[in-house]
């Protein structure tokens, strides 16, 4: 079973984006990080740049497959975590954690009811 | 005689019991043809024995003329030792392929290993990859990179009007499904114009090219300006140069290049008619935007140091439309042989023959220079392997008599002919001397 | 089998680097140019020809090759490279300049102009050249032909269809060329889905580009008709040559429909692979597009071949002629071989691929195969499966590829092996599959290195010995 926590919300193509404060942090499942394998490059944009919902922001790659990511949200970037450029093995041992990607300040509040619910996430990945 | 290939070692029992094995009548049944498409296995082509192929192909290949060549211009060769024609045709290195499994692939990945640290040496840049096809694809891939990396700004390539016809229909031809734009700008003397590639030179520029030893055999003397020039525009400054010329000219790193490609195959190979081996060099920085296959060190479950391809997500296989190339099979033997080459050599004997491209060119310029009707070098400059020369009377009537007299030169345009010399052929240099004179 | 590769070690490596063999530096300071125009020094490996025949002998023995053993690769083609033709490439008279006059390289033209026309025969096209230097970059130019074919038609056209289990060079290099490319899924008989191909193609099409017997080895029974709907749009059919050993005198792109084909010389024509390279693609076409090909073609007048350049002509796609020596050898084969060798080449290969699926305890979902086939490794891994097969003396097929098959496993053992040797194969095949998890994961045992960890490879990239030593 993969862990998919109630505090956040989902897109179908595996990004979370966490809910309930002015800014979003956000970053891949449990599962996605699963289905990669271990993950050996992040590519993120940098702070102060602008993410449309799902629009394509970054790029995961594991030994034999790339994967695009897509926001779960739209917004500005005000924090990314820099600590995946030498250590990309965090998405794997903490998605959730210390494997985030990006912090946002969320354009649109209402942007949030789109997104697949926690049950709805693991209803898709089951 | 029609026994098939010789290279299938059934005997007809054996055939029979496998088709048997398989429940098939005959082996035509075996194939899942539609009646409308198929062929009936009459292409008209002959069957031979070995040695009568072997006579076939030698005596066509007879029909070359033997020449003396001073030939260059981008595709050069020097004496290849026995060792490297001897130990590159080890069927171990020579019948494998890529090395999907490394495991069982060690001694390969070692020889691509040590190639591009051999490189990485050479250039200065820290990123060396295992090879493109020639030294044209290498600059068309170089500009293509320059493409993803300066995404923000810039498509106009610059490069030098006197850019071999050749590289210039490849780069033509590789960013024509890109928004870049090749555009040339002035030489002087033989060497690039820095004035006027500057006038030239904003922020719409992609990459500058620049080479070392110009395609005339000039050496550059400003490349350091060239280098801060592009930079100055967020352009990349890509440098053409072969590998023997990286024992001596200034290292591209040092002169602020961020890809460098040209010719290795001038080591390891004989003159092969154009075949080559494209090298490719860059900073760490656009390790992801690498074109091409990379070997890295690791480390194997015993705990010892082995060799694999690495970052292989940037290639076709996996990135399919959005690879860094479409490049798969590379010229790894190639590289092999090249290696082979480099190391036999040593730093000290790959200085010394890089000093000799310059000494013998400077000399037999001269030499040249002492006949009437001829003057040589035409362009004031330092010379690597090779000059142009002025003659008085049309230059295309002294080649053809050289070829006459058994020698080969480049026609540069009218009155103009172009005079390659190396190790192959300094010992001949006075007979061609001799030749000129006659044909004068 | 008992095997174990060689394995020369010490303490935390195999052979040593030739860096740290001995690295000598090369101080200039008498150069013949000004100082600033000359670096500074040279640092490279010094080592005498003996130490130099000794370091590279010992990594040769570290290093399978299809005369070591079976290398079923699928899609590659590993077959035996015939001595001779290395002995013919060798030839002193072979090694000549590029810019030379025609006058002076008469043997050098006369034997390009025989292979454009062995291979046109063999293709059923009308006309070839042999300058795409490999087969990815005879797929550039096919693409970049078909493009200059539509442009002198002023049709603008943007978009190639290609089967989502073909080559991952076919969606670079149409890309490259700068066409969108659009995925065609694959039906459920492992073939083109002739629904999803009406509904890909249009009038957008530029091209689409079919392995044919496709990526598992079957036969695109369609053919004639898919031909049709491409040409009916006004679009070209491209030949991707990677298979062509299965279709060897008994079928030719040219007589299904197809306008634009690569040969790889590499594969079908038995010059070695080189560990990687060179090879050569050269690219066949229909009258139509012949006035499109790279320059120069050679052509032949009353005895005597010169160089041509076209106006129409998309350029060049190498700095000369492509890669000379391979094409070379790929004539001494075909020299050598003619229709009957050429034909029974197929023949056998086809034979093997059957007789060895038939001693495998694999499913192999899509059948009748030609030259290879796609095993399934079910619920194992077949990346293990396949480091596993190291152990027992063979080179293990190319894995988990085309993707629609699950764990696939695809298998092509040329024509080169007889029964016993396939039997070998099957051994391995079999006995890897019965081996515990534990086995598979801790293979393989006997090759020079164990399993290399990829992922640090790839997470901490060392590229070089310089980047070890700043460790």
């Amino acid at each position: 079973m993969f862990e998919v926590p109630e505090d956040r919300k989902y897109l179908e193509s595996h990004e979370y984006a966490t809910t309930g404060g002015d800014t979003a942090t956000i970053g891949i499942t449990d599962f996605a990080q699963d289905e990669l394998g271990d993950v050996v490059f992040v590519e993120l944009p940098g702070e102060g740049e602008e993410l449309t919902k799902g629009e394509e922001f970054g790029v995961v790659e594991s030994i034999k497959a790339v994967s695009d990511l897509y926001a779960p949200v739209s917004g500005t970037v005000v924090a990314v975590n820099e600590d995946l450029f030498d250590a990309p093995e965090l998405v794997n041992e903490d998605p959730y954690g210390d494997g985030w990607m990006l912090e946002v300040e969320v354009a649109d509040e209402g942007a949030f009811d789109e997104l697949l619910s926690a049950e709805e996430y693991r209803d898709q990945t089951e | 005689m029609t026994r098939g290939s010789p290279y299938a070692p059934h005997t007809e029992a054996e055939t029979a019991a496998m088709l048997d094995a398989v429940g098939a009548a005959d082996e035509e049944s075996l194939f899942d043809i539609p009646e409308d498409v198929r062929f009936d296995g009459e292409f008209g082509l002959e069957e031979r024995s070995e040695r009568d192929a072997t006579t076939l192909l030698s005596s066509t290949l007879a029909k070359n003329k033997k020449l003396t060549e001073f030939l260059g211009r981008g595709h050069h060769s020097h004496y290849v030792p026995s060792l490297v024609n001897d130990l590159s045709r080890r069927s171990e290195f020579l019948t494998s392929y890529t090395q999907y499994q490394p495991e069982i692939t060690q001694g390969f990945l070692q020889v691509l290993f040590e190639y591009q640290s051999m490189l990485v040496e050479l250039t200065g840049l820290p990123v060396a990859n295992c090879s493109m096809y020639d030294a044209a694809t290498a600059l068309a891939e170089a500009a293509r990179l320059s493409n993803r990396v300066r995404q923000a700004s810039g498509h106009r390539i610059l490069v030098p009007e006197i850019l071999h016809d050749g590289k210039r229909s490849v780069l033509d031809n590789y960013v024509a499904g890109t928004d870049l734009t090749v555009e040339t700008y002035p030489m002087d003397d033989g060497n690039v114009d820095v004035d006027a590639l500057s006038d030239l030179a904003d922020d719409e520029v992609s990459m500058v090219y620049a080479e070392n030893p110009t395609v005339r055999g000039t050496i550059e003397e400003r490349l350091t300006e060239i280098g801060e020039l592009a930079d100055e525009v967020d352009a990349l400054f890509c440098l053409g140069t072969d590998i023997v010329a990286l024992g001596l000219l200034q290292e591209p790193a040092s002169v602020g290049a961020d890809v460098v490609v040209g010719e290795a195959g001038a080591l390891g190979m004989p003159n092969a008619y154009g075949m080559g081996l494209g090298l490719f060099a860059t900073r760490e920085e656009f390790l992801r935007q690498v074109p091409g296959r990379l070997v890295g060190a690791s480390e194997d479950a015993g705990g010892k140091r082995a060799y694999t391809l690495t970052l292989q997500t940037r290639e076709q296989h996996i990135r399919k439309e959005r690879a860094t190339s479409n490049i798969c099979t590379n010229q790894a033997w190639v590289a092999l042989r090249t290696a082979m080459h480099v190391a036999y050599l040593g730093p000290d004997g790959l200085v010394d023959l890089a000093k000799q491209c310059v000494t013998d060119a400077e000399s037999l310029a001269a030499e040249l220079s002492e006949l009437r009707g001829v003057r040589a070098p035409v362009h004031d400059r330092h010379h690597f392997r090779e000059f142009v020369v002025h003659t008085d009377q049309p230059a295309k009537a002294i080649a053809s008599d050289l070829e006459s007299e058994g020698f080969a030169v480049h026609v540069v345009s009218e009155h103009k002919l172009q005079v390659c010399v190396s190790d192959l052929n300094a010992p001949k240099v006075d007979q061609l001397v001799a030749a000129f004179e006659e044909v004068l | 089998m008992d095997f174990d590769q060689a394995r020369y070690a010490r303490d935390d490596r195999y052979e040593p680097l030739l860096s740290e063999k001995n690295a000598a530096r090369e101080e200039i300071d008498d150069s013949p140019l000004p100082d600033e125009l000359t670096r500074d020094a040279v640092e490279l490996p010094g080592l005498s020809e003996p130490e130099l025949a000794r370091h590279y002998t010992r990594l040769s023995q570290m290093n399978w090759s299809v005369e070591s053993g079976p290398y079923p690769l699928g899609s590659c083609t590993m077959k035996y490279n015939p001595s001779f033709t290395e002995d013919v490439a060798a030839d002193p008279n072979a090694a000549i300049h590029p810019d030379r006059s025609p006058r002076t390289s008469q043997g050098t033209l006369e034997l390009l102009y025989e292979l454009q026309d062995y291979l046109a025969r063999i293709g059923g096209m009308d006309a070839v050249t042999l300058q795409p230097p490999a087969g990815a970059a005879g797929e550039f130019t096919g693409i970049l032909v078909a493009k200059a074919y539509h442009e002198s038609n002023g049709d603008d056209r943007s978009e190639v269809v290609i089967p989502a289990s073909a080559h991952g060079t076919n969606f670079a290099s149409a890309a490259m060329a700068g066409y969108d490319v659009v995925e065609l899924p694959s039906g459920d008989d492992g073939r083109v889905d002739m629904e999803a191909l009406d509904a890909a193609l249009s009038e957008d099409t530029a091209a689409l580009m079919l392995t044919n017997p496709n990526t598992v080895g079957l036969f695109e029974r369609d053919i004639v008709e898919i031909a049709e709907m491409v040409h009916d749009v006004g679009g070209l059919l491209y030949y991707d040559g990677a298979n062509l050993n299965a279709l060897l005198g008994r079928g030719r792109p040219g007589d299904m429909g197809f306008d634009i084909m690569h040969y790889n010389v590499h594969k079908t024509f038995a010059t070695p692979h080189g560990g990687g390279g060179p090879g050569a693609g050269p690219v066949g076409v229909v009258s139509e597009l012949e006035p499109f090909l790279p320059n120069p073609r050679v052509r032949e007048k009353g005895g005597n071949y010169r160089l041509e350049d076209a106006e129409d002509s998309i350029g060049k796609v190498h700095g000369y002629t492509g890669n000379w020596f391979v094409l070379v050898k790929a004539y001494a084969y075909i020299a050598r071989l003619g229709d009957a060798g050429l034909s029974d080449a197929s023949a056998k290969a086809v034979l093997n691929a059957n007789y060895l699926a038939e001693q495998l305890d694999y499913e192999v979902p899509y059948e009748p195969f030609h030259h290879e086939f796609a095993a399934t490794a079910g619920d194992r891994d077949a990346a293990d499966v396949a480091k596993r097969m190291l152990d027992y003396g063979v080179h293990p097929p190319t894995t988990k590829w085309p993707e629609f098959v699950p764990e696939a496993m695809l298998t092509e053992p040329t024509e080169i092996e007889n029964r016993d040797s396939l039997d070998d194969l099957a051994h391995a095949f079999n006995a890897a599959m019965a081996d515990s998890d534990e086995e598979l994961e801790n293979a393989p045992s006997r090759t020079t290195a164990r399993r290399i960890d990829q992922v640090g490879a790839a997470r901490d990239p060392q590229l070089s010995w310089q980047a070890l030593d700043d460790e």
